[in-house]
């Protein structure tokens, strides 16, 4: 509903005075040496992570970070779209599979797939790569499909904008879950080496963190999130929003793709059903849970949320209890998962983090 | 021709039911209800005894059929009712997106819990063993089931008409759908409203699931995602808020699936749904607003 | 008789003040403008009385009870009734049934029918286009005959109060004459309370009665609409002179 309310016509001034556009360069790198922090404490923080994960050299805990971390650079990928832009989408995850699949494509032994996906072209057939050459691949890919989706769909907005890139998720699924001599339909691809050791996904992870920093601190970055808190006055000023939601839609489908690369190398199998809804709504809880609009968010939704998922398996797996075992059933786990962000939600409706960011000097809002 | 025409209709119905009860609660609190397909699966669940194996123990599926239907439609109603007041009460006023990853996160919590009681395992029911003969008409041997799914949904579709146009609450909630703080400044009790959207929601759910499971003859945690995604479609490109949109839109995308299934060649029809789905991103450039659009909801600045 | 009682009313909308400190009492029967410039805080105002937005301070009274913080809903049924501005009639009903919403309050108490079905007669009587054309959709109305509509739709509730936020904007002059002229003839004929909402004051001055000019959130000038009219005070109140 509107109103002849003031908060309108004050709220637009910062935006559209003609000091704050003057003062934008030196403003921008200001901006630059003082939000440099934030990406450096967040990476950090993983740092702390791998390194500890290292020290206790468990196997299945190895794997568990190495989960965090390719966690990490999906959400940090949602957040550059969704979180600059303001649009809901459930598509990204879809520029993950087909990184994942470029990735088995260029790196499973030829003889094998010469087997499995008879019908790839004759240079993928031949094709073996390392993993980090086919994750440049995967990365490209990913990064050109988002372009072609990207031209036609950022025209949209709102909901119709978040339902057509439901579409496009389930349009990518359904090819990949049937052609057959490619993708080898809904049957596991197998035979992708896997990349065991915690250091190149703790790289990548912290890659992408820049990644988003730097968008987020660009020219284009700046217009879109202007174009998300006020579209009119954004609109007004000459920002062009479909190519500035474009570019964030190339860079966070490129990112995603890198993170379905990585994915794969870190399981060694992957089928389409992999990189569908289940992993969309995990990796949008945990970006919703942390805080749409903050990279902090982005990067901490996804360690709290991944600490509070391993602490249920632990109790479902059992602790022993005084001489038994006390295990909470089967189930729970997600359950309890499920609730508990439902609490966080009502409790705090724009995330942990909102639109604040980790820095040294507190209570900076974006 | 004619078992075509069927298919389309049929699929369409079950698309359209969906569409609507999603349409339903967006209407009165511009809430994207991802829990829905969640609270057809547990409907048709509450026909079996809580078990983790194969064989289903039924329980309230042995009732008449004139207990079962009830049965059924009152659980997804009481679940549906029962999301509203523990949880989406609490996210009344937060924005759309939140309220999204809520209502997912409920689904979430309703998908394991049940199966946890009952397993991830599809169990075989027969629910009304009749339905599933065929009869013959003009012709064209159908399943009496379709035919009965298809007159099911067009009174279902009638009895809403009649109410939401006859009825006080009816008219209360065709206002609140459109313009929900005004309706409240005229008196409109917004709890009632929401509460009886909900209901009517839940409702919606049971008899899809009651169709699915008789149709599919199997009780499946999965079942309610499937017509789900496509009913999402649906309110979308029907135009959200709008009931008739949502309508029209189900079956328009139910016609389409089946007519694809028809006229693609051999090799492209397993990716029939790709096609559906493209469709439905043209639809979308070209009517952004959706086939009908709702006034009222358009984005207020 | 006191009617409405403000006490020292604030509304925030985060961190911006719209509404500070407001303190207005409204006889029963009395018809008063709240006149001020764009971003006065007059629409919060009336917003907050109805419910619709917080309050972030002070409290308010209708008939003797106190209503601050309750629903918009339970206000209503109090005998508030508010049209916002902007009009907003439910443009898919029909106009018949954008009254019946209206009349929907009070269903539950004896002899409602007989009594609703009287109240649209005098509606139709009052308006004789909304008759006319009372199956049409409201939505294809002319703006005009949209603000004859919600008027009449806060009628049907059978108020104690009407607050209507601006029921000129975008009216041609001669449109607004007409709304305001039955709304007068009604005001006269219920003994209604009227509390209109207007940016400039000539409406105030042409119908008289009771005026009051926000500014930046607070009651500047209060008193006869007449006598305050054109007088300098108001003009310099108005755009704020006083601060140069």
């Amino acid at each position: 509903m509107s109103t002849s309310s003031p908060a309108n016509t004050t709220a637009l001034d910062p935006i559209l005075s003609a000091d704050a556009i003057a003062a934008r360069k030196p403003a921008r790198f200001a901006l630059a040496g003082k939000s440099i922090v934030t990406p450096i404490l967040l990476v950090l923080i993983l740092l702390a992570i791998a390194v500890v994960t290292t020290m206790i050299g468990s196997k299945p805990f190895n794997q568990v970070i190495i989960d965090l971390f390719v966690r990490v650079i999906l959400v940090v990928g949602l957040y550059v779209f969704i979180g600059n832009s303001g649009v809901m989408s459930f598509g990204q995850i879809g520029f993950t599979c087909l990184g994942a699949y470029v990735a088995a494509w260029l790196t499973i032994n030829p003889v094998m797939k010469k087997m499995s996906l008879p019908g790839l072209p004759d240079f993928i057939l031949k094709a073996k790569m390392e993993y980090w050459q086919a994750a440049i691949f995967a990365t490209i890919f990913a990064a050109v499909a988002a372009l072609i989706f990207g031209r036609i769909l950022m025209r949209l907005s709102g909901i119709a904008a978040s339902i057509a890139t439901f579409a496009m998720l389930a349009m990518i699924n359904t090819i990949y879950s049937n052609w057959d001599r490619v993708t080898g339909a809904t049957s596991s691809v197998v035979g992708i080496p896997i990349v065991r050791s915690i250091w190149p996904y703790f790289t990548a992870a912290g890659i992408v963190i820049f990644i988003a920093w730097l968008h987020a601190i660009s020219r284009s970055g700046l217009a879109l999130r202007a174009a998300r808190d006020e579209p009119t006055a954004a609109a007004a000023s000459g920002i062009d929003i479909p190519k500035e939601r474009l570019v964030a839609f190339v860079i966070s489908g490129a990112i995603m793709g890198a993170g379905g690369a990585l994915t794969a190398h870190s399981i060694g199998v992957v089928t389409p059903d992999n990189f569908y809804l289940s992993l969309t709504f995990v990796t949008l809880s945990m970006l919703v849970v942390g805080g749409m609009g903050s990279l902090t968010g982005s990067v901490l939704g996804v360690v709290i949320l991944s600490a509070l998922i391993q602490a249920l398996r632990f109790l479902e797996a059992g602790v022993p209890v005084g001489g038994s075992m006390l295990a909470l059933p089967k189930g729970l786990q997600e359950i309890a998962l499920g609730i508990i962000m439902i609490v966080i939600l009502a409790l705090r409706p724009s995330g942990l983090f909102g639109n604040r960011e980790l820095t040294l000097t507190r209570n900076r809002s974006e | 021709m004619l078992q075509i025409v069927f298919d389309a209709l049929s699929l369409g119905s079950l698309y359209a039911l969906g569409a609507l009860g999603i349409a339903l609660i967006f209407g009165v609190m511009r809430l994207v209800n991802f829990a829905h397909g969640d609270v057809i699966a547990f409907s048709i669940f509450a026909l079996l005894w809580p078990s983790t194996d194969a064989m289903a123990i039924v329980f309230a599926g042995n009732l008449p059929w004139f207990l079962l239907i009830p049965f059924v439609l009152a659980v997804g109603a009481g679940l549906s009712v029962l999301c509203e007041i523990v949880v989406f009460r609490r996210f009344r006023n937060t924005n759309p997106a939140t309220m999204m990853i809520a209502s997912f996160a409920l689904g979430f919590v309703i998908r394991y819990f049940l199966l946890m009681l009952y397993s991830s395992r599809p169990k075989s029911i027969s629910l009304l063993p009749i339905l599933s003969q065929p009869v013959e008409i003009l012709g064209a041997r159908l399943p009496l089931l379709q035919l009965i799914t298809i007159i099911v949904t067009i009174a279902i579709l009638f009895g809403l008409v009649i109410f939401l146009r006859r009825t006080r609450f009816g008219l209360e909630m065709r206002a609140a759908a459109e313009n929900f703080s005004m309706a409240r400044m005229l008196g409109v009790r917004a709890n009632r409203v929401i509460m009886g959207a909900f209901a009517l929601s839940g409702a919606l759910a049971g008899a899809i699931a009651l169709i699915f499971g008789i149709q599919t003859g199997t009780a499946d945690i999965q079942m309610g995602a499937a017509v789900m995604l496509m009913a999402f479609i649906s309110t979308v490109i029907g135009g959200l808020g709008s009931l008739a949109g949502a309508v029209l839109a189900g079956f328009l995308l139910g016609a389409a699936s089946v007519v694809m299934q028809v006229i693609l060649p051999v090799d492209a029809r397993p990716f029939r749904d790709a096609f559906v789905y493209g469709a439905v991103i043209l639809v979308l450039l070209f009517r952004p607003q959706g086939l009908i659009a709702a006034r009222g909801t358009k984005e207020r600045v | 008789m006191t009617l409405l009682n403000l006490v020292d009313v604030s509304v925030r909308y985060g961190r911006l003040t719209a509404v500070r400190g407001v303190s207005i009492n409204l006889k029963e029967g009395e018809v008063l403008f709240i006149t001020g410039p764009n971003g006065a805080g007059k629409s919060s105002l009336l917003r907050a009385i109805a419910g619709v937005t917080p309050t972030a301070g002070g409290h308010v009274e209708f008939d003797g009870a106190e209503i601050t913080g309750r629903t918009p809903e339970d206000i209503a049924r109090l005998g508030f009734s508010m049209v916002p501005e902007g009009r907003e009639v439910f443009g898919s009903l029909t106009i018949e049934e954008n009254l019946m919403v209206g009349a929907g309050m009070h269903s539950r108490t004896p002899g409602w029918k007989g009594q609703t079905a009287a109240d649209l007669d005098s509606v139709y009587n009052t308006f004789p286009i909304l008759k006319e054309r009372r199956n049409q959709q409201a939505g294809l109305l002319s703006g005009g005959q949209q603000q004859m509509l919600v008027i009449g739709r806060a009628l049907m509730a059978r108020p104690r109060l009407i607050a209507i936020d601006e029921p000129s904007l975008g009216l041609a002059p001669n449109i607004t004459d007409q709304v305001y002229e039955r709304l007068i003839a009604l005001q006269a004929e219920r003994s209604l309370t009227l509390l209109i909402v207007e940016q400039s004051s000539t409406r105030a001055v042409m119908v008289g009665g009771r005026m009051i000019l926000m500014r930046s959130g607070q009651v500047v000038l209060d008193g006869d609409a007449r006598e305050l009219g054109n007088s300098e005070a108001m003009q310099a109140a108005y755009f704020g002179y006083e601060d140069h």
